[in-house]
Order: structure tokens, then C-alpha cells, then sequence
């Protein structure tokens, strides 16, 4: 079973595009369970300190994939986000 | 058909959907068509009440759709194609690049309030320091991509530069007097964090043109989803101010010098959602409000009560205090300047 880390960027309380952006990433990690890969979802605040320190501005929602971030300013397809974490994955 | 020619097809028909959109507004323009609802106070008046905000909407809307699907689309588009890496990345960076960046681009990245006050924390945070996040933070309401092209739609494109410009200028002198009180600095000091960006990376994955394309206009329902609901009951509050607020008052209270200073007040207060401030300035206009008194009103959006109690919550009440003082003295002098200017004072 692999591990990939997903971390869900937005501001607390999350916005709208953010929450979409979650489920979006819960969907694929659904998915991708049947084929091994084991997701783990957090959620991290823009805002606070920790996470301006690890990536810089970011524009809200962006996802970060095993500490890289991959999405930013938009709200992915859950094909596109399955297809980045099998990538991450291998 | 194989994939690249089924993402060629959608990309094209998403492509003519948007170059119509765009035609129909120059189109409009060209056989001088107003986009502006055209029912006179005096027409409304007539009406029983319950009519009022009826008559105006459907007004409002035979008028107004093609202005308003051409600035949801454009603002979807500009907010999903600008290079938002390469702005974040620099918009940290320093003093000058940080209050270029925040007058330059806050107009194109904020077009949902939601990524506003984050992107305001961040550049704070970042090391750009208090001065360019507050430049930021007041050009952001004040000149984002769909007020601007109604206002200049809906009131006259000399009102939307004047209002772009005035804007920038206020934000900037609020950044710059911020960044040198000894509030704004000791703010700063606290949420500075040392070498920023040091430990991971960002690596955007671009995703094919069409779904970028689509990307952009569901962006642009999304926005419209949000805003549309406020903007009809705004319509409908609007309706009624032109049915029942009678022109002498507004010709007494809201032209001259005490017409700027009463319009700055109202303007923040008096929390206005997106784009309303924008309509119901043109019906106290129509109604005989000077164009001076209308740009403090237009201006009055940064120091509204909503977005101050977001910001309060990183910055201290005195940095509030000080960029709604700011704001507000702002508004009036440019009131006042433009009325000069403009000989409508």
C-alpha cells in the first residue's frame, strides 16, 4: 500500500471553491483506494505561518501533492487529481 | 475521433462561445445600444408598488444581460489565464515590485472576495511587509475587473478611469503612511516569517487548452452564482430608491461640497454587495447627484465594515483605523478634485 500525502490549501473557515476543491480530491482517493494507493487528505490554512514558511503566497484553493504544490487559483477535475497522485505515487 | 481532436473541438466551440459574447457587447456598441436600464424616476413613479422592482428588473435585465455575461466571462478568463505563479513568486520579493505588483494586479486576481483577505495575509507574511498588502488589500474592491467594466457600462468609462486611477492613488499613499506608523510596523514585525518558500516546492500542472477554457466560464458561473443573488435584491432596493427618493433632497444633500462629504460617509458604511454601489449610483445620479459626490461614493467600497472585520483578524484594529481614515479622506479629495476638474461642483 503506498501513502500520498494531499494537502487541501485554503483559507479557515474554507471557501466555497475550497470545499469544492475537497471533494474533488475525496472522489478521486476513492477511487484510487480499489488500486492501492492509500490518500491522505489534511487540510492546511493559508494564512497561518506554517504554511506561508513551507510555500510562499499562494492563491487560494491550491493543492499540495507529497509537499509540492500542484494547483493553485482553481478547482481541479477529479480525473486531473487522481492522474497527479497515481503520478506521485509511483 | 481520437482525444486530440475531441479536445481541438471542445476548445473551439468554448472559443466561439466566448468571441460571441465579445461581439455582442462591441455590437452593441457599435449601433449604440444602451446597456443601461432606461426607465426615468419619473416612470416608476406611477406604479403600484408591488410592480416597481418588476418593471425595473425586466428594464435592468433586457438592457443589462449582454454587460453582464460579457464581464462575468471576461472576469473568468483573465482570473483563470493570468500567470498567477509568476506574480505570487514576486509579489514577496520586495518593497517596489511588492506595491507595483499589488496596484497592477490586484484588479485580476480578486475578482472572489474569498481570495482576497488569504492573498492580503500572504504577502504580508512574505516579507513584502504591511505597506504593499495594504495597497493591496484597497485596490483589490476598488478596481477588480467586473466593477470596473460596469461602472464603465453602466455610467460613463471617464467615471471608471477616474475611479481606477483615484483608487491606485489612494492605496498607495494608505501603503506607504502604514508602513511607516509604528503600528503598522510593529504588525509587520510579528508576522514576518524568515526565508520564506525555503523548504517546498510548486510545480502548477497546466492543463490542456480546453479545459483551462472551461475551467474559466464555470469559474465565471460560479462567480455569477455568488454575486447575482445580492445584485437582484440590490435591483430591487434600487428600484425603489428611484421611485420614492425625491430629487430635491438629492439635489440639496448630494451635489457640492457637503454632496462628496455625505456620499464618502454613506459609501463604506452602508455595506453594499459587489456591483450594487455601482447601480444604485446611477439611479441617485440619474436623480441629479454631482459626479464628484458619485466618485467618493464609487470609492467608498474599501473601508466598507465587512472586509474590515476580516482584516482585523491579522492586522491590528489601529491598521484598520488608519488605511479606513486614509480611504475616506481619500475619496472625498478626489471628490472634491474631480468636481473641480470637471467644472460640476
Amino acid at each position: 500500500m503506498k501513502e500520498v500525502k494531499v494537502e487541501v490549501i485554503g483559507p479557515e473557515p474554507p471557501c466555497m471553491r475550497c470545499q469544492a476543491v475537497k471533494r474533488v480530491v475525496e472522489r478521486a482517493a476513492e477511487k484510487l483506494k480499489q488500486s492501492g494507493i492509500m490518500v491522505n487528505i489534511e487540510r492546511a490554512n493559508i494564512m497561518s505561518k506554517e504554511v506561508v514558511q513551507k510555500y510562499g503566497i499562494l492563491v487560494s484553493p491550491a493543492l499540495a501533492i507529497n509537499n509540492t504544490v500542484k494547483v493553485m487559483g482553481r478547482v481541479p477535475s477529479s480525473d486531473e487529481v487522481e492522474k497527479l497522485i497515481r503520478e506521485a505515487a509511483e | 475521433m481520437d482525444e486530440k481532436t475531441v479536445r481541438a473541438l471542445r476548445a473551439g466551440i468554448i472559443l466561439a462561445f466566448i468571441i460571441v459574447v465579445i461581439s455582442l457587447l462591441i455590437y452593441s456598441r457599435i449601433m449604440a445600444y444602451s446597456l443601461a436600464p432606461q426607465s426615468k424616476p419619473v416612470d416608476l413613479r406611477g406604479l403600484p408598488i408591488w410592480q416597481i422592482p418588476i418593471v425595473y428588473l425586466i428594464d435592468y435585465f433586457s438592457h443589462g444581460t449582454i454587460c453582464l455575461l460579457f464581464a462575468f466571462t471576461v472576469a473568468g478568463l483573465i482570473y483563470e489565464f493570468v500567470p498567477k505563479e509568476a506574480i505570487t513568486k514576486y509579489m514577496g520579493s520586495g518593497r517596489v515590485a511588492g506595491y507595483g505588483l499589488a496596484l497592477g494586479m490586484a484588479p485580476f486576481l480578486t475578482v472572489c472576495s474569498c481570495t482576497m483577505v488569504p492573498l492580503f495575509g500572504g504577502v504580508l507574511y512574505a516579507g513584502a511587509g504591511i505597506g504593499p498588502a495594504i495597497t493591496f488589500l484597497l485596490m483589490a474592491p476598488a478596481a477588480n475587473i467586473l466593477t470596473i467594466l460596469l461602472t464603465g457600462e453602466m455610467i460613463s468609462w471617464e467615471v471608471a478611469g477616474v475611479r481606477i486611477i483615484a483608487s491606485a492613488t489612494v492605496a498607495l499613499v494608505a501603503g506607504i503612511i502604514i508602513s511607516k506608523t509604528p503600528w503598522g510596523k510593529a504588525v509587520e514585525k510579528e508576522h514576518q516569517v524568515a526565508n520564506a518558500a525555503a523548504t517546498a516546492k510548486i510545480e502548477l500542472v497546466k492543463p490542456p487548452l480546453d479545459e483551462r477554457l472551461w475551467a474559466a466560464l464555470k469559474f465565471a458561473g460560479y462567480l455569477a452564482k455568488q454575486i447575482l443573488p445580492f445584485f437582484i435584491l440590490g435591483l430591487i432596493a434600487v428600484s425603489y430608491v428611484e421611485a420614492f427618493l425625491p430629487e430635491d433632497i438629492v439635489g440639496t444633500y448630494l451635489t457640492g461640497v457637503t454632496g462628496i462629504l455625505i456620499a464618502s460617509v454613506l459609501g463604506g458604511p452602508l455595506y453594499t454587495p459587489t456591483l450594487v454601489e455601482v447601480v444604485l449610483g446611477k439611479a441617485m445620479w440619474d436623480l441629479g447627484m454631482s459626479k464628484g459626490a458619485l466618485l467618493s461614493w464609487l470609492m467608498g467600497q474599501p473601508y466598507d465594515v465587512a472586509n474590515a472585520l476580516a482584516v482585523s483578524r491579522i492586522a491590528k484594529w489601529k491598521v484598520v483605523l488608519t488605511y479606513m481614515l486614509i480611504a475616506w479622506a481619500g475619496s472625498v479629495t478626489f471628490g472634491l478634485l474631480y468636481s473641480f476638474l470637471s467644472g460640476s461642483l
